[in-house]
């Protein structure tokens, strides 16, 4: 359907549960924002802001905003579910804040486990990855039984695990150190600077350390 | 398999698909059973008699001591008689039986010992003699006359009386090349006319001798008094000839059915339990439809944060429906193997039975046509459900902002 996506667009974007509500100053939402690709950008919110729905009307796992959203000018509400498919799979990647891993396969299935949706996986590459991240060792472990901190270090490599014009990154470090932080960070813009990406993360306060992203407050 | 397919399977209960199979297998079963015993048993319910169709009854009113007497009036269908019949909802058509208003003789002369008899002629609307028309067809000129007499007629003569008078016993081909000369003589003896009589079939259900309706308007209008009685037997095209209401209106109307009609009604019967025991299989048929919904639906259920995290992840509806729709193709497949093999032991058992009454062929394949229809049914069924399934848990929300 779509060669590659250039430019996310949204379009006085709102939840609908703000609409009755009265908006502290926002730069998202009820607003004309353009996510571009090859750009990095940081949206920043106190709890409860709506980052995670901003992130889930994105990914077409949620319909319930007013306003539009575009992809190259493609209204988000014209798609099929075979488009949406396709988006995920190819187009935007997508951590979400709850990982969305599955506890009962290792680490490492967990990773192959995409390889099986969205094509083959480059094993050596993750195993590096994994590597710098030091999970190297909880490879073969079963996800449900690893640390939060590590359990978001195989669902970031995961969420790499494929072709994207966007990498969406729901609050991806909230649990690793400074350290771990910068690692995944520099993860994180290799593997988009080599697919020509764009980076959108989310935090309500421990960002991922990336390179001067654009900041936006929700 | 797939790590998909791995966690997709989560929870799947071999039990509930044993049970669902082995239900599935018991309606297929049934419902193949009773299909294929119906087509096999067919050539003995059916009535081999090829020139009066099955559904028709010849009926009658009963003679009684009046009649004979010399009351022929009681005996006749009177037109408010006819008029009630007609109006009966089980009566397609009815048709009168002419009689001959004049003597007849026939004689057959045959290696140059003759034999004759004094004779009757009766006809009925050609329309209800399942002979070919150009075989049933009186033409004035040619002076033949088509005939078609009770095999009952034939078998008298061939086990009663040929042996007993010495005379040779006949084939049913060898007397329709005999001919039958046939001597006509109005009641006051005034005129007369001679023709040549051809045997053009042989009727089990017919007890009488009938000529084409064509000529016996002919003969009545050459040799007959002129004044053409009401008739005293009615052919009629019945709906279904075992219904039970046709008996309760004959009997109640002192009416008798002439000729063998047992066949009909046993057929009518077998038609009946057939239906009871296809019902019976159907409905097995329909909760294990339901059973394997409904344990396919809780699978599903319980797994449905696991498929929606899937297709968050991108993957196909077809790949995330595929592991249940294999369960539901093994599963069915399964049953229908199994009813498939059940139904040629099954036939095996009652063949020999069969053998001696004339069987027809093709019951078992009439049975597993059935039961692959409805197998196909089952599986597309719960296949189109699963796409729901799938569909819906593509659009679960996630919950918090």
């Amino acid at each position: 359907m779509i060669q590659r996506i250039e430019e996310i667009t949204l379009e006085s974007l709102l939840p609908r549960v703000f609409a009755r509500e009265e908006l502290t100053y926002s730069q998202v939402w009820r607003r004309k924002l353009t996510f571009r690709r090859g750009c990095s950008y940081l949206v920043e919110s106190a709890s409860g802001g709506g980052k995670s729905s901003l992130a889930a009307f994105i990914m077409g796992a949620r319909r319930d905003y007013e306003g539009r959203i575009l992809f190259d000018g493609r209204a988000a509400s014209s798609f099929s579910i075979a488009d949406w498919q396709e988006l995920r799979r190819a187009h935007v990647a997508y951590l979400p804040q709850e990982l969305a891993l599955f506890p009962e396969l290792s680490a490492i299935d967990n990773i192959l486990l995409k390889g099986e949706i969205c094509g083959e996986i480059d094993l050596p590459r993750v195993e590096a990855w994994m590597e710098r991240l030091g999970i190297t060792a909880r490879r073969d472990y079963p996800a449900g039984k690893l640390s939060i901190g590590q359990q978001q270090r195989v669902a970031l490599i995961r969420s790499l695990c494929q072709p994207f014009d966007f990498i969406l990154l729901d609050e991806p470090v909230s649990h690793l150190d400074e350290a771990n932080n910068r690692i995944a960070a520099g993860i994180v813009e290799e593997e988009a600077h080599r697919q020509g990406a764009g980076i959108i993360t989310f935090s309500v306060g421990n960002p991922l350390l990336i390179d001067n992203p654009e900041k936006l407050t929700l | 398999m797939g790590l998909i397919a791995k966690l997709l399977r989560k929870n799947t209960s071999p039990a509930r698909l044993i049970g669902f199979a082995l239900s599935n297998f018991i309606g297929l079963l049934i419902v193949g059973g009773a299909v294929m015993f119906y087509f096999d048993s067919r050539g003995v319910w059916d009535d081999d008699d090829s020139v009066i169709n099955t559904d028709y009854l010849v009926v009658n009113k009963k003679v009684t001591s009046a009649s004979t007497l010399g009351d022929r009036v009681s005996t006749r269908f009177s037109d408010d008689d006819m008029a009630d019949i007609k109006a009966q909802p089980w009566v397609r058509r009815v048709g009168e039986f002419s009689s001959s208003d004049f003597r007849v003789y026939a004689s057959v002369s045959q290696g140059g010992r003759g034999m004759e008899t004094a004779l009757f002629f009766e006809s009925v609307p050609d329309s209800f003699v399942d002979v070919p028309l150009a075989d049933w067809r009186f033409d004035p000129d040619s002076n033949i006359v088509p005939v078609m007499i009770p095999k009952d007629y034939l078998a008298l003569y061939n086990f009663g009386f040929a042996g007993s008078a010495g005379l040779p016993q006949l084939s049913e081909q060898l007397i329709s090349g005999i001919p039958l000369r046939l001597y006509m003589r109005s009641e006051d003896g005034s005129r007369t006319l001679q023709m040549e009589g051809r045997i053009a079939g042989f009727s089990n259900r017919l007890n009488t001798v009938l000529v084409p309706d064509g000529f016996m308007k002919y003969a009545n209008s050459m040799l007959g008094s002129g004044t053409p009685d009401a008739p005293s037997r009615l052919i009629i095209d019945v709906s279904s000839p075992g219904d039970v209401a046709i008996a309760d209106y004959l009997s109640s109307h002192g009416l008798e059915v002439s000729g063998d009609k047992s066949a009909s009604s046993a057929a009518y019967i077998l038609k009946l339990v057939v239906g009871i025991v296809l019902a019976v299989g159907a409905v097995i048929t329909l909760l294990s439809l339901f059973v394997l919904m409904l344990s396919v639906s809780l699978l599903m259920e319980k797994n449905r944060s696991v498929i929606h995290r899937l297709l968050m992840l991108g993957a196909p509806l077809r790949k995330a429906s595929a592991p249940y729709c294999a369960m539901i193709w093994i599963g069915c497949g399964a049953a229908w193997i199994l009813s498939v093999v059940a139904l040629v032991l099954l036939r095996s058992l009652y063949a020999g039975a069969l053998e001696g009454l004339g069987v027809s062929s093709g019951g078992l394949l009439w049975g597993i046509g059935v039961t692959t229809l409805l197998a196909l049914c089952v599986i597309v069924v719960n296949i189109v459900a699963v796409g729901g399934k799938i569909k819906s848990a593509w659009g679960l929300r996630i919950s918090h902002v």
